[in-house]
């Protein structure tokens, strides 16, 4: 450590918006989600113009909701530094989806961390579906069982017509059954692009991320019951840290509160076609994804982007 | 300066029977329009009526009280809300015979 790593690390640490967080030398980008939604924006699918070719799982990503966590029960919870976070909400639809993407592009190739903290919650229902037979008892609420999945992501693309992947990260909090699963997977196939469906090489998707929704793994040591607390209205937050590289093409870590899941040895899925106008392309994605007909929410307190550049 | 945001609500999709729009998170703001892009409309006598709701919570709505937006065919309409509180949406109705709309609705909010 020189002096200088010295006094950036207790800079750090005496600024109350960036002590909570543990970035790499460069800060890409901060968003504090009271000052706006920062370029987090709604994802859509490729089109010419005409809204109708859009590709119907990438045609309703719904746009970003800056957050008060207002609830019915005790009005506003707020976030963690101020009122508002990023919301992502999605239909009360089963299988819907709702994901917003943050584009940049790469200067150089290297370590990227995605670090925030966030909630999730499944909307306050007042009567259980026929056939649910959760009950509540005080401690656990059916609530939770209500909320299905949510995934971290990134979309790079090396050059012009270079090498394109996407890691992702899903935390499963529930089978299509509704039952609780509560680990985080990665995924094994890569994503059909609108250029793969529009060729005839892919079916249409099932799953946004994958080419057939069986195509996840668990995350060795992924398993990781998190404080949904009881009931749909309480918000407690909780600490992300995703980290990958660019030069390897690999995840390198998952960290959420004290579980850390070492990623290097998991393989990313690369393209084997390649894509024109995507040089040095760098995204970030997250979404969330309900299994019922019950919304579903992803709010994010704040989000810092660091890199080793 | 000023925040200011729109939120694609509603994308390419035709309506035949009465409706609401997704809730929508806007106590941040100030003021807020509502757009309504009629695409298509079909049917003898089809007519859309569009009426701004509002929530404290997003799960219990009331109509906001403006006149509803009222549409007969493609076109382009609006409308603004102030002292709103925290959440909007639109409570859409469709009548006529065989009546459809097909629309884009998009929310702008500043404050």
């Amino acid at each position: 450590m020189t002096i200088a790593d010295d006094l950036r690390l207790a800079l750090i640490q005496a600024d109350p918006r960036l002590s909570k967080f543990n970035p790499l030398p460069r800060i890409l980008f901060y968003d504090d989600f009271d000052e706006g939604v920062h370029g987090w924006a709604e994802l859509i699918g490729n089109h010419d113009g005409n809204l109708d070719n859009v590709r119907p799982i990438m045609a309703d990503l719904r746009p970003p909701q800056l957050s008060s966590c207002t609830f019915f029960d005790i009005g506003t919870h707020g976030s963690v530094h101020g009122t508002y976070a990023l919301k992502l909400a999605t239909r009360a639809k089963a299988n819907h989806m709702a994901q917003l993407i943050k584009r940049l592009t790469f200067v150089r190739q290297g370590l990227v961390q995605f670090e925030t903290y966030f909630t999730y919650k499944a909307e306050q229902v007042f009567s259980r579906a026929k056939g649910d037979t959760a009950v509540w008892d005080g401690n656990f609420d059916p609530s939770e069982t209500d909320f299905g999945d949510f995934t971290i992501s990134n979309d790079v693309c090396e050059g012009h017509e270079g090498t394109r992947y996407h890691c992702a990260l899903r935390y499963l909090n529930t089978d299509e059954h509704g039952k609780l699963v509560q680990k985080w997977l990665y995924k094994t196939s890569v994503q059909t692009s609108t250029k793969m469906h529009r060729a005839g090489v892919a079916p249409p998707a099932a799953d946004y991320h994958v080419q057939h929704p069986d195509d996840w793994r668990e995350v060795p040591g992924g398993y990781q019951p998190m404080c949904f607390n009881e009931v749909p209205t309480k918000v407690n937050w909780h600490y992300l840290r995703w980290t990958f590289d660019t030069r390897t093409r690999r995840n390198t870590e998952l960290q959420v509160n004290d579980l850390v899941m070492d990623l290097r040895d998991i393989p990313v899925p690369v393209y084997e076609v390649t894509y024109k106008g995507l040089s040095h392309l760098l995204n970030f994605c997250i979404d969330v994804r309900t299994h019922r007909n019950v919304r579903n929410f992803l709010y994010l307190d704040s989000v810092l982007v660091s890199v080793d550049w | 300066m000023q925040q200011s945001l729109t939120a694609v609500v509603e994308r390419n999709v035709t309506f035949d029977a009465a409706f609401a729009t997704e809730p929508y998170e806007a106590g941040w703001a100030a003021e807020a329009r509502w757009f309504v892009r009629v695409l298509e409309a079909a049917g003898e006598g089809a007519e859309l009526l569009l009426h701004p709701q509002i929530s404290p919570d997003g799960l219990f709505w009331c109509d906001e009280g403006s006149a509803p937006l009222v549409a007969h065919g493609p076109g382009l309409y609006s409308c603004a809300l102030r002292d709103f509180g925290a959440w909007l949406r639109l409570r859409g109705e469709v009548h006529g015979e065989s009546a459809s709309f097909k629309v884009v609705i998009a929310l702008a909010l500043k404050g």
